[in-house]
């Protein structure tokens, strides 16, 4: 009877169909780009490097430039090098043309002010030294203190701050603007050679940093030169010539190893003027064993393997990744996307000579969209429901089934109460504020209400209302740096915490943004002491608290550096005078999701949820050197998300029903390594909450869930028995040795889960309560099946299908009977059978 | 790999950050030979830490907040006269006579500062040396010490007895945040309550190690499928700890640590059948066992709040287990040849207001409070800093929470000046002080 079953498990619901795939040596050049497109040459020195890619029939680019014939319209206007480097003769536009096989590509070039000579600026020429030399990087001179008693400012960006360092000396100081104690300058206008400047990156004297330079070299030149001449300052960055933009030309690189490909960077000022930094810019490789990038911008690849590459400018950083693919396989199959994730999905995949795993088959998709849907495994009969079912749209139809069942509900309260911090309220407990916060965040799900709209009502929250209690999680208003950190981590995925002592090491954030954004959070207050007379609202813009009302505080938000009062002040700078009728935490909420970072954390974060990992890990951690794996896809779906509405359903039916989504876990040669490309399944331990209900339902002895204090609802210290664990409100206010073991995050900071094994959870499945007295009690599922006189078959089966949602193989169903015949007694044999399958990975993971 | 990189000498844990460093080294052609003098220097850093005798920490955590002028601090407006101890020049209140008996043991420092003044932000201080931020978790100075020293045998590097009943969110306070599950504390029972035993460390009583085989042979047969399918390193994870936990249940020496009915009634008397004497006399067996770190929490539930009745709180109900469990340890740990390994400090979160309130109770008051410590290498009899007269402000020699991490820090031969790499990249002091200095150990008590 079981043979039709176990074929129908091990037959997957549909299997690639391969087709055979040309060499790629036989890839013929279909068309070459010859890079930039356009530029203007402008001042004496100005010179740009060219790039011809060159465009596949194998879907590839290439490097070409070497192999290009050039011609320039007028020899008279610009100069070609061997190295297609440009440079302008005299004033005037002229074309350069590069042919690669027959293939022809132009762009235009003007020359202006070709007879002017640049003036000096100690921004641009002596930071671009300390750049390009990688002194002034977050891990030297750049870091927070800088290193050794030399602090420079990252990336030159304050270079005032850095020529006082450089010419007078300086001492650092966190968090003051005054420096005290002996300076030392780095140069010596009398003996410029002596220069420390010159002396400790050239390592004639100890230099932790190593050899940074050679004596001799042009970078060491030009501070030689700069010293000579008295060390001036030279011209003033204004706000026009600031680089307000890097670009890096191709974004993704893609190579088999040993291939080189030569980079474009431009830097961009604010007036628009566009430059060629491609040489004047430090590479910094996160792993070297996958790609190299020499200092002229030609990068070589190495091993398979993707890596980011930091691009650091004088005055601006930003990064791109290079992906060194694999051995090309014989055949590769055609995979029919289903919605526009597949797209982006298996292009790359294709791209990287990466298989996906065939689809999941309807057992594996079942367990996991349920799970991961709501939190819950299907019951025995809707397992063979599914399994019987013939219709071809069975999946989809599950899918919109379980959107709208009440586990949903549940487990979505569940984890959104998690992010959104749900947390035990100290001081006295307040449970009734945790249970307002709560009971709002459960009605939005249940509503499927916009998540805009829930992140407004919860940045903005005022009054009594249910999101308003988030502000009070130890009964006092939070500082407001922490709320503001709280918010934009949570609704925009940022993590501002460095900014707030300092400018951000490896961003472009500044001190400065980190206390106008805080600025917004620095007037909420509240009225009355305890319990629900709590009313939290903003103090008028403007005005002090009376210093006897209890609580009072300094409302202005001072910046730790000036000492100057921070108005509220959006990212990009706009600051928000006070207006009538809404409060700045208003307007503050109306800017934050209208901004592309918000819909993209949201997507971001959602997606986390069902598959291995966010486009973006950790999922509020986007910055610029932990890059998108996908930032198409990412895009693709913040807009799509936007545009609908941010309909959270919506989301989760075009995640879910995705190909991505559905394929097997089970890897081939080409995808058994692959962690981030999404080309097969990942398994991944439940969450505490979830494998603790899912061990009650196969065993069916619910948990007890006793409260500390007064945690239940209407003070009850009982939940209700059958009460499952994604129900509770804070999981933290239950005893529940499980629940510790297996870690229930406390949500005083926004939680971290972590799922990994640990020895505590192996010595609780061992011994532990959890995994040895729900086996033989009265009403469970073991025993109510032998009391009613069910074969051992039955019962393998029964379990098989609570537990892993499929059938037993004809293998299991004779060993495992074996054992139970083996062991002492066959109520001892099924007591083992059951423990067998609750400590198994199979019923532990989701995959 | 391994960081060469500009010369921060205590350095930080390997993160992924690290290896941009190293690569973009690698790349500019830093000598193979160079990394290997900077290693070297390295080593030679660490390995020069001064201290180091103490392998050990109790920490006899007094929550709520202790009054210092009632206890370690006496003033002449406290209720209670000062008294002399054996050592002296050093009077404490005479609330605690027997400790007054070992002054010579331990020292005392009058001139604590913290920040936050009310439980939840002041814990999260003392435990952490860090403000609360809901944006981050830090690592407690148990974790820390547990990360650093690492587990002497099967047992767990961090015990914490007892764990609350209510009050949970203080746990998290003391947990290992981003160091991970392994340095989170090891959470025991009351060892005061009836039937107590520490789960899931020994065999239910229907099972024998027997049949415990047998279930492993189903768990085989149901697994093999799956584990041929699916690859993971989670599972080999999982294989190693379920060894260990085996050898765990098995070894005897795990469960006799815990097994206090190893000890006569006598010691049990000694050191008092309460909450507080009974989590001490077990950090005494588990610092015995090989434990590093212990926080005996026995005044659970701000016990030491006294925000009414402070004087008869003190008088009647907090001292006196204080005095008399602690008093019992020291004599117990130096029998046994444990007090010159084993750091033992008695603190709460914060001290108590100079003045009584109208409930005749004392506030909360993190500007200046005392602490008692001794053991591991740090000298007894000794007094560090001072208030000033009203017993509210410090008047001699801050010490912040940072300093006193550092302190026991460098009598356990751990590099104070260490920092960690969080996973955001953002560099954390393991003993952090005021303004984002590193803390300094109280030079006066080596």
């Amino acid at each position: 009877m079981n043979d039709i079953r176990i074929r129908q498990f091990l037959a997957s619901a549909a299997v690639w169909s391969f087709v055979g795939l040309g060499h790629a040596s036989s890839a013929e050049l279909v068309s070459i780009e010859l890079l930039p497109s356009s530029r203007t040459l402008s001042g004496a020195d100005a010179t740009q490097r060219l790039l011809v890619v060159g465009r596949y029939t194998d879907g590839r680019e290439r490097d070409v430039t070497s192999s290009a014939h050039w011609s320039v319209s007028d020899p008279q206007i610009l100069a070609l090098d061997a190295d297609a480097i440009l440079s302008g003769r005299s004033d005037g536009e002229a074309e350069v043309r590069a042919t690669v096989e027959e293939k022809q590509s132009t762009a235009r070039f003007r020359v202006s002010d070709s007879a002017k000579k640049r003036p000096f600026s100690f921004a641009r020429e002596i930071g671009g030294v300390l750049t390009r030399r990688g002194c002034n990087g977050a891990s030297c001179h750049g870091g927070v203190k800088g290193k050794n008693g030399f602090k420079l400012s990252d990336n030159a960006e304050h270079p005032h701050e850095d020529y006082e360092w450089i010419v007078k000396g300086g001492v650092y100081q966190v968090l003051s603007s005054e420096s005290g104690g002996p300076r030392t300058p780095r140069i010596d206008k009398d003996n410029p050679e002596n220069s420390l400047l010159l002396l400790k990156p050239t390592m004639q004297v100890v230099h932790g940093g190593g050899i940074r330079f050679e004596k001799g070299s042009n970078d060491y030149k030009k501070i030689l030169e700069w010293v000579r001449a008295g060390a001036p300052y030279g011209e003033e960055q204004t706000a026009d010539t600031r680089l307000t933009g890097l670009s890096i030309e191709p974004e993704l690189l893609l190579l088999k190893p040993s291939e080189t490909h030569r980079l474009l960077v431009t830097g961009r000022q604010a007036n628009g003027v566009e430059e060629d930094l491609t040489a004047d810019v430090f590479y910094e490789l996160e792993d070297t064993d996958i790609a190299e990038v020499s200092d002229s911008g030609v990068v070589r690849a190495k091993h398979p393997g993707e890596v980011t590459v930091l691009v650091r400018a004088a005055g601006r950083m930003s990064g791109f990744q290079i992906g060194v693919i694999g051995p090309e396989p014989d055949q590769y199959p055609e995979v029919a996307p289903t919605n526009f994730i597949d797209d982006h999905i298996f292009s790359k995949l294709r791209k990287f000579n990466i298989i996906p795993s065939e689809p999941s088959s309807d057992a594996e998709f079942l367990r996991r969209v349920c799970l991961d849907v709501t939190g819950t495994l299907p019951p025995p009969a809707r397992v063979r429901e599914f399994l019987s079912d013939n219709d071809p749209r069975k999946r989809d139809k599950l899918i919109d089934i379980l959107l709208d069942s009440p586990e949903y509900v549940d487990y979505w309260t569940y984890r959104f109460s998690d992010f959104l911090r749900v947390a035990i309220f100290a001081l006295g407990n307040n449970s009734k504020w945790s249970q307002d916060y709560w009971e709002w965040i459960r009605a939005s799900i249940a509503e499927n209400k916009p998540y805009d709209q829930v992140a407004r009502e919860r940045i903005a929250a005022q009054g009594y209302s249910g999101p308003s209690r988030h502000f009070l999680p130890i009964a006092v208003i939070g500082p407001p740096p922490d709320t503001m950190m709280e918010e934009t981590r949570v609704f925009m995925g940022r993590r501002f915490d460095c900014a707030r002592c300092h400018d951000h090491p490896y961003e472009n954030w500044t001190q400065n943004q980190f206390w106008g954004l805080t600025a917004f959070f620095g007037h909420v207050f509240r009225t009355g002491t305890s319990g629900r007379d709590s009313v939290i609202f903003d103090y008028p813009m403007g005005k002090q608290i009376a210093p006897d009302v209890v609580g009072a505080r300094e409302l202005r938000i001072l910046h730790p550096r000036t000492g100057e009062e921070m108005p509220p002040t959006l990212l990009d700078g706009t600051v928000l005078t006070h207006k009538n009728q809404k409060s700045v935490r208003q307007e503050l909420a109306e800017w934050m999701t209208a901004h592309p970072y918000f819909a993209e954390a949201a997507v971001n974060r959602i997606w986390s949820l069902f598959l291995p990992r966010g486009i973006v890990d950790p999922v509020d951690d986007f910055r610029s050197t932990n890059p998108a794996t996908h930032p198409e896809l990412l895009q693709a779906l913040a807009e799509d998300f936007a545009a609908n509405g941010y309909d959270l359903k919506r989301l989760i039916r075009l995640i879910v029903s995705s190909k991505t989504y559905q394929l097997s876990s089970m890897t081939n040669e080409t995808n058994r390594a692959d962690r981030t490309n999404y080309s097969h399944a990942l398994p991944r331990p439940l969450d505490a909450e979830v494998l603790l209900d899912a061990i009650s339902t196969v065993t069916g002895v619910p948990a007890m869930f006793t409260a500390y204090g007064p945690g239940a609802p209407r003070g009850e210290s009982q939940m209700p028995l059958g009460t499952k664990a994604i129900q509770l409100r804070e999981t933290d206010l239950f005893k529940s040795l499980f629940l510790d073991i297996y870690g229930r995050p406390n949500r005083a900071a926004v939680p971290e889960r972590n799922t990994k094994p640990n020895l505590k959870q192996a010595l609780h499945v061992l011994v532990g309560s959890t995994f040895n007295e729900t086996l033989w009690n009265e009403g469970a599922r073991v025993y109510d099946l032998y009391e009613s006189g069910a074969s051992d078959n039955k019962i393998i089966e029964e379990l098989y299908l609570a537990a892993l949602t499929r059938y037993p193989t004809a293998a299991e169903f004779r060993d495992l009977k074996g054992l139970i015949a083996k062991a002492a007694s066959r109520e001892e044999g099924l007591r083992h059978l059951q423990w067998g399958l609750l400590s198994s990975r199979e019923f532990a993971e989701n995959h | 790999m391994k960081r060469i990189g500009c010369q921060c000498a205590s350095e930080q844990e390997w993160s992924r950050r690290d290896f941009v460093k190293v690569g973009s080294l690698g790349f500019l052609g830093m000598h193979l030979s160079q990394s290997l003098l900077l290693e070297q220097a390295l080593a030679a850093r660490t390995g020069n830490t001064p201290g180091g005798k103490a392998k050990s920490v109790i920490v006899i955590w007094l929550e709520g907040g202790p009054s210092q002028k009632d206890t370690f601090d006496p003033k002449p407006s406290s209720a209670f006269r000062p008294i002399s101890t054996n050592v002296p020049g050093i009077q404490v209140s005479e609330l605690l006579p027997q400790l007054a008996k070992r002054m010579d043991k331990l020292s005392i420092i009058r001139s604590m500062r913290s920040f936050g003044d009310d439980h939840p932000q002041a814990t999260h201080y003392a435990a952490t040396g860090h403000e609360l931020n809901p944006a981050m978790k830090f690592p407690s100075w148990g974790s820390i010490v547990g990360k650093e020293l690492g587990p002497t045998n099967a047992l767990p590097p961090y015990v914490f007895v007892p764990s609350w009943d209510n009050k949970k969110q203080y746990e998290d306070y003391f947990r290992s945040a981003f160091l991970g599950p392994d340095y989170d504390p090891m959470m025991i029972p009351d060892p005061a309550k009836d039937g107590f035993e520490v789960a899931d460390l020994s065999l239910p009583k229907s099972l024998a190690p027997a049949a415990m085989s047998e279930r492993m042979e189903f768990q085989k047969v149901i697994d093999r499928m799956y584990r041929s399918r699916v690859e993971s390193l989670e599972h080999a994870a999982m294989d190693s700890f379920t060894q260990k936990a085996w050898e765990m249940i098995l070894a005897p020496e795990v469960r006799h640590a815990f097994d206090l009915s190893q000890e006569s009634e006598k010691t049990k008397d000694t050191y008092g059948r309460d909450t507080v004497g009974l989590s001490l006399l077990l950090s005494r067996r588990l610092v015995e066992s090989g434990v590093r770190f212990v926080t005996a929490a026995g005044y659970h539930g701000n016990s030491w709040d006294t925000h009414s009745k402070n004087d008869t709180g003190h008088r009647d109900r907090l001292c006196p287990p204080l005095d008399k469990s602690l008093s019992t340890l020291i004599d117990d740990l130096v029998d046994r040849g444990l007090y010159d390994s084993t750091v033992v400090v008695a603190m709460g979160e914060f001290g108590r207001t100079p003045e009584h309130n109208p409930a005749l109770g004392r506030d909360h008051w993190p500007n200046c409070w005392s602490i008692l410590l001794g053991g591991g290498g740090i000298q007894g009899g000794r007094v560090v800093g001072a208030s000033d007269e009203r017993g509210a402000y410090i008047a001699d020699r801050r010490v912040m929470v940072g300093d006193l991490f550092a302190t026991v820090y460098k009598a356990l031969g751990i590099d104070w000046t260490k920092e960690y790499m969080t996973p955001i990249g953002r560099p954390l002091k393991i003993a952090n002080s005021i303004d984002d200095t590193t803390g300094e150990p109280v030079h006066e008590l080596f």
